[in-house]
């Protein structure tokens, strides 16, 4: 735990070559900006950079976000209508794609690039470089060895050479000594980790660019074509238009779910299957597929994603006048997953005399449990829609488009109907002659998720590459080896070995330095073992 | 798939089992701390000579670098080589029962004092009970893959009992390798308490997945993260044992009256528990990016989106960037030693924020933890 310390009046010197103390002012605008560069360069920064992007995120995950979950965070400012706005403020709503998280991210990838492009050019430089002369003392090298040999020091040196060549290490004799160095991949694959992120985050920006996102819900027996105005929610790259959609068309023919029917998972999911007719654009041939979750269906690189389902109960409505005016399945939205109670409403607005509005509840497995009517079981077993049913102005006409799972009610009136759950086949008669619904049975929709992110295979090339560079730098380690051979003062060849590892966080560069220096060991003895003496048999 | 129960149960049975013998092999080292009979530490003086040239003799010396350097002593100075080489084969002989200990004190976490000496009686108890636990563990993991007809960690329950898993092998095998006989303490009471946990408060009976969870990258994905968090935890038990063992020895070189002394002494350095507990971060963090980047594929296949920043996903990326934070403080003046130490920590508490916390009180697509 040392610290290094300035004098309180040089504080911000530039390192070398500062002007000394009371020098600030002369340090100019260079100076103050290699001083900047230097900082935000340095691995202190970076560490604190790194440890402000973890603290960053953690807002993230603990607030309801915006791109995630915007009902959410909704339900947020209800609750919380004092602080909300606050948190808004900060962005602490949209973490991910506010200015400060993006400022910690890219002052990040700046440091890096500054740390990391130098040691790039380093590297390069090094690549032929022959490693340093042999120290004069190897003895004082961390890692040391002597051994004695029968053979000369010009040809135990030699034989030393051999074996340090055969470990395939970059060698330099000179006179008397051989220095050896191995390991310039670590570098390589530090290196390679760190522009593997650069590649990362501009794959992940590609994707932001020229890829979109789309959702569509598809009730069984219907079909859409990828345009913007047929998709429920669109969200294009910044580069992105509608002529850029592929103009393929989906039809879903119907949808199956399987549930656990018994044991203490009884109503869990089990499977889902939407089976799907599409043609990848107007006049192609027709294919078939089974849509599971897991299994997306590629389209031109698109992807499509099953992600969600429920119930559309259909209904057929007559209005005052005797016509019939609705008749069609209305996607219920579910509320629990237990028993999938599906909330929906119905809108007619071309009913007479009188709009007519209806919001429901769509029980799949309808059961009173103490007067109350629930659905214990996601399957339509026994399936019942209630409706409380309105009459009056919709507001369709004016004012701000309205979603089609709510209904506006200012302009309407509650119509004095008993609340009668309605089994399929099932009507109401409306009061006051307004009209006539019949529940006539249900379909299954789905919710489709679109995705187009060109950005996908660049980034899984980056994040191998970075694995990669990883693996490199962690199992590598960059180490020199030195021997120098000489006549001892008994007249028998004295072998120096000594040996230095340049990264050896993890340790383990005795054991191999060790190993080494019994393979150089047994060389020199092995080769001379014509001649040996009685004592060198014993090395 | 049907769940098949008797087989549930019969993996239940052998995880009883497996905590119980994990409990004895606690109680085994902790007597060991207690009652072991053990010959007093050998001179520091004679343990260079015990050992060959050029294989480290520092590892006798409290506080040594480390990369565990060889004080220039080591070197046999002058004596000749041939001195050298006979002493390391009288040495191997001189050191008694186990000639390749040495190299195994050269090596690895070992003090020089405890290297000549053969295993207790305690402790050869409590690595033995260890060891039998460890295969009934993997019985019941086992079993319990079978009964379910997948792999077993697929909720939570089943995947905090596969990390202990893979938490007391990487210990076992430490154990065998480099003899930290006194780690043993340290490392199987929080696995105790941690299979105790999991058996009590957040068991939970086999069941068949979610749709969502079929899919061969639930073997890919959670099987990367299960390894790395294993790691994790023998290098986070490390991380605290040295912080207690770094702590010791800065008071005894400042001249602090210090407690304990006999438990420190029996210890590996402060430097050696340090290099190991790093040496798990390089193993498991190339695991851990492996297990994201795996995870992050499989996303891509079920929700149509590699990365959308779900709870779980954020955490697992905060980990990820605390145990980068740890390996580049490692390479940092002024930030080596404690803390380190207290950054891997962190990390550790982000990961296990994420199994517990998240998975928990905050709903995500990841809430699989059949907790509710």
């Amino acid at each position: 735990m040392t610290e290094t310390r300035t004098s309180p009046v040089s504080a911000p010197t530039p390192g070398d070559g500062s002007p000394g103390t009371g020098a600030l002012s002369p340090l100019g605008i260079t100076g103050w900006s290699r001083w900047g560069w230097r900082q935000l360069t340095s691995m202190r920064t970076a560490l604190v950079l790194l440890f402000l992007l973890a603290l960053g995120s953690v807002p993230g995950s603990l607030l309801p976000q915006q791109g995630i979950d915007p009902a959410a965070v909704q339900q947020y400012y209800t609750s919380h209508p004092a602080l909300a706005p606050w948190l808004a403020r900060l962005s602490l709503f949209n973490v991910f794609a506010a200015p400060w998280f993006a400022a910690i991210y890219l002052l990040l990838f700046v440091s890096l690039a500054g740390c990391v492009v130098p040691r790039a050019f380093r590297l390069a430089r090094s690549a032929r470089a022959l490693p340093p002369p042999a120290p004069r003392n190897l003895g004082r090298l961390p890692q040391a060895a002597r051994h004695q040999t029968a053979l000369e020091p010009a040809a135990a040196l030699a034989a030393a050479t051999a074996v340090l060549r055969q470990h395939k290490f970059r060698l330099r004799t000179g006179d008397g000594w051989v220095s050896a160095e191995k390991g310039y991949r670590r570098e390589l694959g530090n290196l390679l980790f760190h522009l593997a992120l650069l590649a990362l985050l501009g794959a992940v920006g590609l994707g932001g660019m020229f890829g979109y996102k789309a959702n569509r819900l598809l009730v069984s027996g219907t079909s859409f074509a990828n345009t913007v105005t047929a998709l429920d929610e669109f969200h294009p790259g910044r580069l992105v238009s509608s002529a850029d959609l592929q103009p393929f068309t989906i039809a879903l023919n119907r949808f199956t779910a399987s549930y656990v029917t018994s044991g203490p998972d009884r109503g869990q999911p089990s499977d889902f299957d939407a089976y799907l007719s599409y043609s990848a654009q107007p006049g192609s041939p027709v294919h078939r597929d089974d849509l599971r979750v897991n299994h997306p269906l590629n389209l031109d690189g698109v992807k499509v994603y099953l992600i969600g389902h429920g119930y559309a109960p259909v209904f057929k409505i007559t209005d005052g006048t005797g016509k019939v005016v609705f008749n069609q399945p209305v996607p219920f939205i579910a509320v629990n997953t237990a028993g999938l109670t599906s909330e929906g409403v119905i809108k007619v607005p071309d009913a007479r005399p009188y709009q007519l509005g209806f919001a429901g509840v769509f029980l799949p497995t309808a059961v009173d449990v103490g007067g109350t009517l629930e659905s214990v079981f996601p399957a339509p077993i026994a399936p019942r829609v209630s409706l409380v049913s309105y009459k009056g102005n919709l507001g369709m006409d004016s004012g701000p488009p309205q979603s089609v799972y709510q209904l506006n009610t200012a302009g309407l009136t509650r119509l004095p109907v008993a609340p009668r759950p309605l089994a399929v086949g099932q009507s109401i008669k409306l009061p006051g002659g307004a009209g006539t619904l019949t529940f006539t049975g249900y379909r299954q929709w789905i919710s489709l998720a679109i995705t187009y992110d060109p950005g996908q295979v660049p980034a899984l090339i980056a994040g191998l590459a970075a694995l990669a560079g990883l693996l490199l730098s962690f199992f590598i380690r960059r180490r020199r080896m030195f021997v120098r051979a000489y006549a001892g003062p008994d007249g028998r060849t004295v072998l120096d070995v000594g040996g230095l590892a340049r990264s050896d966080p993890a340790g383990g560069f005795e054991e191999e330095f060790a190993g080494l220096a019994d393979a150089l060991r047994a060389a020199c003895a092995g080769s001379s073992t014509p001649t040996t003496t009685p004592q060198g048999e014993r090395d | 798939m049907v769940v098949n129960q008797g087989l549930s149960h019969l993996s239940d049975q052998f995880l009883i089992v497996t905590v119980a013998l994990y409990s004895l092999a606690v109680l085994a080292f902790a007597a060991d701390f207690a009652f072991g009979r053990r010959s007093p530490a050998p001179a520091a003086a004679e343990v260079p000579e015990l050992v060959p040239a050029g294989v480290s003799a520092g590892a006798g010396a409290p506080g040594a670098g480390g990369s565990g350097a060889v004080a220039p002593g080591a070197v046999a100075p002058g004596s000749g080589a041939a001195d050298g080489a006979a002493s390391g084969v009288d040495g191997g002989a001189a050191s008694g029962a186990d000639g390749g200990v040495d190299r195994g004190a050269a090596r690895g976490l070992s003090r020089g004092s405890q290297a000549g000496q053969p295993a207790g009686l305690w402790v050869r108890a409590g690595i033995s009970v260890t060891a039998l636990g460890l295969a009934a563990h993997i019985v019941g993991v086992i079993i319990r893959g079978f009964a379910v007809h997948r792999v077993p960690w697929g909720d939570m329950y089943e995947f905090v009992i596969a990390v202990s898993c893979v938490a007391v092998l990487f210990f076992l095998g430490l154990m065998i390798k480099y003899r930290p006989y006194y780690l043993g303490l340290f490392f199987m009471a929080p696995i105790v308490i941690i299979m105790g946990l999991a058996q009590t408060v957040i068991y939970t009976p086999a069941g068949p997945l979610v749709p969502a969870l079929n899919s061969y990258w639930l073997a890919i994905h959670v099987t990367a993260i299960t390894l790395a968090s294993g790691t994790y935890v023998v290098g986070a038990v490390l991380a605290v044992v040295y912080l207690f063992a770094e702590r010791h020895a800065r008071r005894v070189a400042a001249g602090l009256p210090v407690r304990n002394t006999e438990v420190f002494r029996l210890l590996p350095s402060a430097a050696r528990i340090d290099q190991f507990a790093y040496r798990t971060v390089v193993f498991a963090f190339p695991l851990w990016t492996f297990g994201i980047m795996a995870g992050a594929i499989w996303a891509d296949q079920a929700w149509g989106r590699y990365w959308g920043w779900d709870p779980t996903e954020t955490w697992a990326f905060i980990t990820w960037v605390v145990y980068a934070g740890f390996l580049h403080a490692r390479v940092t003046a002024g930030w080596r030693g404690r803390r380190a130490a207290y950054i891997q920590l962190v990390g550790f508490g982000c990961l296990l924020f994420n199994l517990l916390g998240v998975s928990i009180f905050i709903t995500g697509l990841h809430s699989y933890a059949g907790l509710s």
